[in-house]
């Protein structure tokens, strides 16, 4: 292959991708995406012209015509919008958003009302319309035959709880603010022995699952209320407990989801 | 030729006004009023002199007779009409306008009437043509995401917008029926925030 047909092969592949583009602009602003003066029309018809005598395939020649064919049709977008703005209907679309952005809701009803002439009409019962609710009405089956049809399960019938129930389902326990402390102490013990940052997960895992978040949600309201530090550096996440519970959010907060796999 | 009541002739009006009538109050397809093609056919030739004799009548009541021209073309032209025209429809509508009391009680809410009127006012800036998307921004700044996107449906299945298959928005047959844009975005224009 000689150095002049693979500069006309890039030239081919290049005309046919700007090619391309053109029409995918056109094909935008027909869409009313952009502005039909967006294009610069005589740029497009420039390029067409450059890379027209390149064109060998019949492929290549269609796309030359539907490329024109789109110009010719944003001129024509061109030439409406012209007519609408000198219209008395012409009103710029950011005019109009802000508009609508500022005014009441009572206020654009009003506008609305006073250009609204609504259409007077009665509906009725046709011939057609009576013999399709006939048939309609006799291909219904009966209500009990309806709902045999319907597979469900009867659930079981509300019960009362008492207060070991809730208590085992974790609904009603410790009062939460002494739970609190307790953990907040429990914290403190083991910082005081240890006397370094305490490992998250040392501090949470307990042997069944249900215990482990439990201790999670209890630690969460910990660095939230400023009663211990969560630290994190990389995958370690350390806890330090503070003396005394920090009265003011911390700057530059931000919320920390945790994920606590089960461990099977 | 128009035929006066002097000439003893009224019958023959009165019996084309009742047909007339009859065509455009009640609704026999999808929309209301009845076609150019129909009037021909069941009035006569001269259906347009028993429709002017008919709206002389229906002003006295506030209502007219109103012809709008079904589009062939998609753009809008200065007037708000659309630039091919293939044929008209006449409906009956109100002359004057309605209260907000009014409205409500023929069953609009107020807010979805204001919604209405944004997005009637933001097709008519664009041309008459929007994508979907920007219409549903515009109102979810004003109504939240959910209801703009209900608002929307509503306004679609009531015939005041119309989708294309590209999701593109554009004015439907019962905006150009009902609503007299010059007003509206005169009175958009002209409103105190």
């Amino acid at each position: 292959m000689t150095a002049t047909e693979k500069k006309s092969r890039r030239g081919v592949s290049s005309g046919r991708k700007e090619l391309l583009e053109i029409i995918q602009t056109c094909d935008s602003i027909a869409e009313r995406k952009f502005n039909p003066f967006f294009l610069d029309v005589k740029l497009g018809v420039e390029t067409l012209r450059q890379y027209f005598p390149l064109w060998e395939e019949l492929e290549d020649h269609c796309l030359d015509a539907h490329a024109i064919n789109r110009l010719s049709e944003v001129v024509r977008l061109q030439n409406t919008q012209l007519k609408f703005q000198s219209s008395a209907l012409y009103a710029d679309p950011e005019f109009v958003a802000r508009k609508v952005e500022r005014m009441s809701e009572k206020r654009l009803a009003e506008v609305f009302l006073q250009s609204w002439h609504p259409i007077t009409e009665l509906e009725q019962l046709t011939n057609g319309a009576v013999a399709e609710a006939l048939d309609y009405w006799n291909l219904l089956l009966p209500i009990e035959e309806r709902w045999k049809k319907r597979e469900y399960v009867q659930g079981v019938r509300p019960e009362t709880a008492d207060s070991e129930t809730l208590s085992g389902l974790g609904i009603r326990g410790k009062e939460f603010g002494k739970e609190l402390i307790a953990i907040w102490n429990d914290l403190r013990e083991v910082y005081s022995i240890e006397k370094k940052p305490i490992d998250y997960w040392k501090f949470v895992k307990r042997g069944a699952y249900q215990e482990t978040v439990q201790r999670a949600f209890y630690v969460s309201f910990l660095v939230t209320y400023g009663y211990a530090k969560l630290q994190a550096d990389g995958d370690q996440m350390t806890l330090v407990p503070n003396d005394e519970p920090s009265e003011k959010a911390a700057s530059g907060a931000v919320s920390f989801p945790i994920p606590i796999p089960r461990e099977d | 030729m128009m035929l006066t009541a002097e000439s003893g002739t009224k019958s023959f009006y009165s019996d084309k006004l009742k047909r007339a009538v009859h065509l455009l109050l009640f609704r026999r397809g999808k929309m209301p009023g009845a076609r150019e093609w129909e009037f021909k056919e069941k009035v006569g030739k001269n259906y347009e002199q028993v429709l002017a004799q008919l709206n002389e009548l229906l002003s006295e009541l506030d209502l007219e007779v109103k012809k709008v021209n079904e589009p062939k073309s998609e753009d809008m032209t200065a007037e708000g009409d659309h630039a091919t025209v293939e044929e008209a429809r006449y409906f009956v509508t109100l002359k004057g306008t309605l209260g907000s009391k009014e409205a409500k009680m023929i069953g609009w809410r107020i807010d979805n009437l204001a919604a209405l009127s944004a997005s009637i006012a933001y097709l008519v800036s664009k041309q008459g043509k929007a994508p979907r998307e920007e219409l549903e921004k515009l109102l979810a700044q004003k109504f939240g995401r959910w209801k703009a996107m209900t608002l929307v449906d509503v306004f679609l299945r009531t015939g005041y917008i119309e989708e294309d298959d590209a999701g593109t928005m554009s004015l439907g047959w019962r905006t150009r029926s009902e609503v007299d844009l010059r007003a509206l975005m005169t009175k958009m224009a002209e409103a105190k925030i």
